[in-house]
C-alpha cells in the first residue's frame, strides 16, 4: 500500500512537473544566495540595510530579505521544517522559539561569539534579553535583534480641555482613573482605554502589582496570587466606568484607531508603532505624546514599576547546508555594527546595551518632538514577557474567559480559577 | 443505454477511452487531495506533537471533542449559517440567474452588478463590510439611526455573516445557474407560448425542470461550502470579539485548535466530523435528487 | 382583453426592473464606499458620523499602495496562475466528466465518489501536504507552484458531468454512427455543446484562484511572487488602521478580474447562441 502511494505520487509529480517545464532558477552568478525571512514590511529596509552592510564587505554572499506576513509566517515556517527547507535566516519570536528549540529546528548558538569574546552575550545584551533566546534547556538559539516597552499615550488637547495635568514619572493608577473621569466630563470622549489584550493591557498591571502570570519555575500559574487577582480586578472593573469603552467596542475599534480618531484620550502602545503612527497620521501630530506606565500605588511587592519587554532574536536552522556562512552571517547581525545600523533604520530599538538611543535618534526627522526616550527610560524596571512552552495551549484558554468576564457568562472569580487550572494543566498534559 | 448492443470490442475501447480520460483528474485527487485526507485521518487518532510529529493513541480526541461545549456549539453555529445563506442565497441567485436571462434594458449592466463582489478580494470584502457594519461610525447605523451592535452581539453576529456571504456568494451561484439556463433551447420556450402558457407556467414546466441539474449542482456546493465555512468568519470576527463563541463555526474551531493551540490532533478529529457530515448530507441529497432533478437520458 | 395583458405586462416589467435597482444598489454599495474611501485622509475615514465625500480628493493612498507592492509582477503572477488554473481544470474536468457522465467502464463509481469526497475536505488540510510535495520537488517559488493546488478540479468533473448529463445520447449515438471514435465524438460534437458551462467554470476558476489567500503566501517566499490576494494581505500587515490605502490596493487590484470579466462577458452570449439549436 505504501509503496503504491509512493509509486503513484511519484508518478504525479513528474507528470506534473514535466507539464510545468523547469521552473528552478538557478544561481550562476557564482556567489552564495542566502534567504533571510521576516513577518514585518515596515522593518524590511531596515533589515536590507543591515544585510547590505554585511554583503559590502563579503562580495561573494548576496543576501535577499523576504516578508510574510505574521499570521501565515508560523504555517509556513513550520512547513519548512518539516521538509528541511527552511530559510538560511530568520526572525524567532519568544512565543515560538521553545517548540523550536525544544525540537532541535533552530541551531544552537551558544558558542557563537566564543573566538572573539565567550562573555559577549553576557556583556553586550540585558538578560531579558538572553532570556528571550533561551530554549527550555537554557541554552542561546538566536541572537538577540530587538527590545521593547510598552508605555502611555495620551491625547494633549483632551488633557487641556479637562484642565489636567500630563502624565508624568510620578503618576499612579489613581491618577489615570481620576484624569479619565475628569476628561470624560469635560469633552465626552473616553479616557484610559482598557483593552483585554495581555501584553498592552493586564500583564503590565499584574507585575506593576508584584503579582505574575507564570511563578518562579515559569510553569505553575500565578493566578492564584492575591496581588495577580487584584490587579486583574482592578484592570478588568476599568471597563465598567463610563469613561472606558467596553469589550464590545474594542472587537470592532482597536485602542489605536479610536485613539487617532479621536475618540479616547489613552491608550498602552508598544514603541514599535510608534514610528510609523507619527507617519501615518500628519493631523494628530502635535496633539498627542508618550509617557511611562503609571505605576501601582500601594503595591503588594516592589515599587509598583513593571512594563512588559519582549524581543526578536535572529535564528537559523540546525540542519542548514550553509550554516558556517550563516553563522557568520549572524555574528554581524549582533555586532555592535550590525546593531547600530538596524537601529538607525527606525525599526526597532537594537538589543545591544548602550545602543538605544539610535532608535530614540530617529525621531529627531520630525519637526515635533514626541517623548520617546520614555520608552527606553523604561527598561529600568522591564519585566520579560510572559512565556513557557505550554503557552499556545493554555494562551487561548486563557483569552477566551477573559471574554467571557467581560460579556459576565462567568464570575471574576471563576475566571481567575479556569486561568489558573487552564495554565498548571497545559503542563501536566504534555 | 446505448452499451447494449455495442459489440465486446466496442465496449472495451469505450472504457479504454474512458480511463484514459480520467486518468489526470483522477491520479491529481489522489495526489493532491486523497493523500493529506489520509494523512488526516491518521492524526485524528493521534496524540499530535510539533512538526508534523505523532503517536498513534486510539479515539482520544474524539472523546475529547464530543465531550466539549466549544464544539457542539459549533455544530449549531454552523448548522445556523447554513440555515440561514442556503435557502435564501439560492433563491435569490436563482432570481437573478433567470431575470438575467431574460431580454431586459440595461442586462449587460446589471449582470456585472451581480458579479462585481467576485472580483474584490476577500480580504478586501470583510474589511469594507465590517466597515459599514462598525456601531460607532458605520454607515448601516448611521442611517438607521441605531445603535446595533450587528458585529460583537452574539444574538445578532451570525446574522450579519450571512448577508456578507449571501452577497459575496450571489455572483457565483447565479454564474452556474445563468450557465444551465443558456443550455436550454429556446424552442421550447416558443412552443409553450403557442400553447398559451403564461410565463409563470414556462417557469414551473420548462425553466426549473430544465436547470435543475445545474440547481443541484450549486445546491450540493453551496451546502457543502457552507458547512466548510471559515474565512469569512476568520476575516469579520477577530479573536478579541466577545461574540466569538456564537460565530465559530466547525472550521474556524479546526484552525483555533490546530494552528493557534497547535493541537493538530483534536483540529483533525474536528475535520473528519465535519466531512462526515457533509458526506451524510451529500447522500441524503443523491438519494433526494431522484425526486426532483430531471436528467434526459 | 389585450389592454390588460399589456398592462400586466408592464407591471411585471416595472418589477424587474424594481428588484434590478434595488439589487443593484445593495450590491454595489460597498464598491462606491472603497471608491470614496481610497481618496480619503487616514483621519477623514474614521469620523464619526462618517461622511460620504471626501472632503479633497487626494490619491496619496494610491501612491502608498503602489510604493509597498510590486503590482505589475502581482498582476503578472496573478494572470499565469489564472490562466494555467482555468486551462487544467477546464481541459481535465471535461474530458472527466464526459467520461463520467457518458461512457461506460468499471470502476465508474468509486472513481466518481473520489471527486465527491475532495468536494467535502476543506482546503485548509491540503496546505502542508501539498507544500511539502512542491518542496520534495524543489518547485517552491514559483508559477507551477501557484498553479499546483488547482491543476485538476473536482468541482469542475462534478458541474461538467452534470452538463453532459443534460445533453440527450441520441447526439452522441449520431456521430458514433457517423464514423467518430469516443475522443472525436467528444472533441468535436459534445464538448461544444457545453461551451456556456465550460466559460462558466473557467470564471468560477479564475475567481476561485483569484481569491486564494494562504496558498501563495504558503508556496512562494517574495513578494515579487505574490499574487494579487496575498499581496492585498501583506498591506494589511502593513497599513493596519490605514483604510484608505487598503481601499487604494484592493480597487487596484480588482483590475484585472474587471479585464476578464469583460471578456468572458462575451463567451456568455455565444455560449447562448451555440447551444440555441438544439
Amino acid at each position: 500500500m505504501k509503496k503504491l502511494k509512493k509509486a503513484l505520487f511519484l508518478l504525479g509529480v513528474s507528470a506534473l512537473a514535466a507539464l510545468a517545464g523547469g521552473c528552478q532558477k538557478g544561481s550562476a552568478d557564482g556567489k552564495t544566495h542566502l534567504t533571510f525571512q521576516i513577518w514585518d514590511v515596515n522593518q524590511r529596509d531596515g533589515m536590507q540595510a543591515v544585510c547590505d552592510a554585511y554583503t559590502a564587505k563579503h562580495p561573494d554572499v548576496v543576501i535577499e530579505v523576504q516578508v510574510t506576513s505574521w499570521n501565515e509566517y508560523w504555517t509556513k515556517l513550520e512547513a519548512t521544517a518539516i521538509s528541511n527547507q527552511m530559510p538560511d535566516i530568520f526572525w524567532m519570536h519568544t512565543n515560538e522559539i521553545l517548540k523550536y528549540a525544544d525540537y532541535g529546528k533552530i541551531a544552537d548558538l551558544t558558542d557563537l561569539y566564543d573566538a572573539e569574546d565567550p562573555e559577549f552575550y553576557q556583556k553586550n545584551f540585558s538578560e531579558v534579553s538572553l532570556s528571550n533566546i533561551q530554549g527550555s534547556d537554557g541554552r542561546y538559539y538566536g541572537v538577540p535583534k530587538d527590545k521593547d516597552t510598552v508605555g502611555l499615550v495620551y491625547n494633549k488637547e483632551m488633557f487641556d480641555a479637562a484642565g489636567v495635568a500630563y502624565p508624568n514619572e510620578s503618576w499612579t493608577w489613581d491618577d489615570l482613573c481620576d484624569a479619565s473621569a475628569k476628561i470624560y466630563a469635560a469633552t465626552g470622549k473616553y479616557g484610559y482605554m482598557a483593552y483585554g489584550d495581555d501584553q498592552l493591557g493586564y500583564w503590565n498591571f499584574v507585575y506593576q502589582n508584584g503579582g505574575h502570570i507564570l511563578k518562579e519555575d515559569n510553569i505553575t500559574g500565578g493566578f492564584d496570587e492575591p496581588a495577580t487577582i487584584d490587579a486583574m480586578r482592578f484592570y478588568i472593573d476599568l471597563q465598567k466606568n463610563d469613561w472606558c469603552p467596553n469589550q464590545n467596542y474594542f472587537a470592532e475599534t482597536s485602542p489605536g484607531t479610536a485613539f487617532f480618531s479621536e475618540q479616547g484620550a489613552m491608550f498602552l502602545e508598544g514603541n514599535w508603532n510608534i514610528l510609523s503612527e507619527m507617519q501615518n497620521y500628519p493631523n494628530m501630530i502635535g496633539k498627542w505624546d508618550v509617557a511611562v506606565l503609571p505605576k501601582c500605588p500601594n503595591p503588594t511587592a516592589g515599587d509598583g514599576r513593571a512594563t512588559i519587554s519582549n524581543g526578536l532574536c535572529y535564528a537559523t536552522s540546525a540542519t542548514g547546508k550553509n550554516l558556517e556562512l550563516v553563522k557568520e552571517v549572524l555574528r554581524f547581525f549582533g555586532s555592535e555594527e550590525g546593531q547600530r545600523i538596524q537601529g538607525e533604520s527606525g525599526a526597532a530599538i537594537p538589543a545591544y546595551i548602550g545602543l538605544e538611543d539610535t532608535w530614540v535618534k530617529v525621531f529627531d526627522q520630525f519637526d515635533y518632538k514626541l517623548n520617546v526616550g520614555c520608552f527606553t527610560d523604561m527598561f529600568e524596571y522591564s519585566v520579560q514577557s510572559v512565556n513557557n512552552k505550554y503557552r499556545p495551549t493554555w494562551k487561548t484558554q486563557v483569552s477566551e474567559n477573559l471574554l467571557k468576564i467581560y460579556s459576565g457568562q462567568i464570575t471574576f472569580d471563576e475566571g481567575m480559577q479556569i486561568f489558573q487550572d487552564a495554565i498548571n494543566k497545559a503542563a501536566e498534559d504534555d | 443505454m446505448a452499451g447494449n448492443a455495442k459489440s465486446g470490442k466496442l465496449a472495451k475501447s469505450e472504457s479504454m477511452w474512458a480511463y484514459l480520460m480520467v486518468a489526470p483528474t483522477v491520479i491529481g485527487l489522489l495526489v493532491l487531495n486523497i493523500y493529506p485526507f489520509l494523512d488526516t485521518i491518521k492524526l485524528s487518532f493521534s496524540k499530535t506533537r510539533p512538526f508534523g510529529l505523532y503517536e498513534l493513541r486510539g479515539v482520544e480526541n474524539f472523546v475529547q471533542m464530543f465531550g466539549s461545549p466549544e464544539f457542539w456549539r459549533a455544530n449549531w453555529n454552523t448548522l445556523y449559517f447554513c440555515i440561514l445563506t442556503v435557502p435564501l442565497g439560492i433563491l435569490l441567485a436563482l432570481v437573478v440567474a433567470v431575470m438575467l436571462n431574460t431580454k431586459i434594458k440595461g442586462r449587460t449592466f446589471f449582470r456585472a452588478v451581480f458579479f462585481l463582489p467576485m472580483v474584490v478580494a476577500p480580504a478586501a470584502v470583510a474589511m469594507v463590510w465590517k466597515w459599514i457594519f462598525n456601531t460607532e461610525y458605520g454607515i448601516i447605523n448611521t442611517l438607521l439611526a441605531h445603535k446595533i451592535n450587528w458585529i460583537t452581539d452574539p444574538n445578532i453576529v451570525m446574522i450579519t455573516c450571512a448577508i456578507v456571504a449571501i452577497w459575496s456568494a450571489i455572483g457565483y451561484d447565479a454564474v452556474l445557474l445563468l450557465s444551465g439556463l443558456q443550455n436550454i433551447s429556446k424552442s421550447y420556450y416558443e412552443a409553450a407560448s403557442l400553447d398559451g402558457a403564461t410565463k409563470l407556467q414556462q417557469f414551473f414546466h420548462i425553466t426549473l425542470p430544465m436547470v435543475s441539474p445545474t440547481l443541484f449542482v450549486v445546491l450540493i456546493m453551496r451546502l457543502m461550502s457552507s458547512i466548510k465555512v471559515y474565512d469569512l468568519i476568520y476575516m469579520m470576527i477577530e479573536e478579541a470579539n466577545p461574540a466569538l463563541t456564537s460565530a465559530q463555526s466547525l472550521m474556524y474551531l479546526f484552525y483555533r485548535e490546530s494552528y493557534v493551540s497547535g493541537n493538530r490532533g483534536l483540529g483533525s478529529a474536528v475535520v473528519i466530523w465535519t466531512v462526515a457530515v457533509i458526506g451524510l448530507v451529500t447522500v441524503v441529497q443523491f438519494w433526494g435528487q431522484k425526486k426532483w432533478v430531471n436528467y434526459e437520458v | 382583453m389585450n389592454s390588460s395583458l399589456e398592462r400586466s405586462r408592464k407591471i411585471r416589467t416595472a418589477g424587474v426592473y424594481a428588484f434590478f435597482i434595488i439589487g443593484s444598489v445593495i450590491m454595489i454599495f460597498p464598491f462606491v464606499w472603497m471608491f470614496l474611501t481610497s481618496f480619503k485622509t487616514v483621519e477623514e475615514s474614521m469620523i464619526v458620523p462618517p461622511t460620504i465625500l471626501p472632503a479633497a480628493w487626494q490619491s496619496g493612498s494610491y501612491n502608498k499602495a503602489t510604493a509597498s507592492l510590486p503590482f505589475f509582477a502581482l498582476y503578472k503572477n496573478t494572470i499565469l496562475m489564472i490562466f494555467w488554473r482555468v486551462v487544467c481544470a477546464v481541459l481535465f474536468s471535461s474530458m472527466a466528466g464526459y467520461a463520467f457522465a457518458k461512457l461506460n467502464f468499471k470502476g465508474k463509481n468509486v472513481l466518481f465518489s473520489l471527486v465527491l469526497i475532495q468536494m467535502m475536505l476543506p482546503s485548509q488540510i491540503f496546505i502542508t501536504p501539498q507544500y511539502q510535495m512542491l518542496a520534495k520537488v524543489g518547485l517552491t517559488n514559483s508559477i507551477f507552484g501557484l498553479v499546483f493546488p488547482g491543476l485538476v478540479s473536482a468541482f469542475g468533473t462534478f458541474f461538467l458531468r452534470q452538463a453532459y448529463l443534460g445533453i440527450p445520447n441520441e447526439i452522441a449515438e449520431a456521430a458514433y454512427l457517423d464514423g467518430c471514435n469516443q475522443w472525436q465524438t467528444f472533441v468535436k460534437v459534445m464538448a461544444p455543446l457545453t461551451k456556456a458551462s465550460m466559460a462558466a467554470l473557467a470564471v468560477f476558476t479564475a475567481v476561485f484562484a483569484y481569491g486564494d489567500l494562504m496558498w501563495p503566501l504558503i508556496v512562494n517566499t517574495d513578494l515579487n511572487m505574490m499574487t494579487l490576494s496575498s499581496g492585498l494581505a501583506t498591506l494589511r500587515g502593513q497599513f493596519s488602521t490605514d483604510f484608505p490605502t487598503m481601499m487604494a490596493g484592493s480597487l487596484l487590484a480588482m483590475i484585472p478580474m474587471v479585464v476578464l470579466y469583460l471578456f468572458f462577458q462575451k463567451q456568455f452570449i455565444e455560449g447562448v447562441a451555440m447551444t440555441g439549436g438544439k
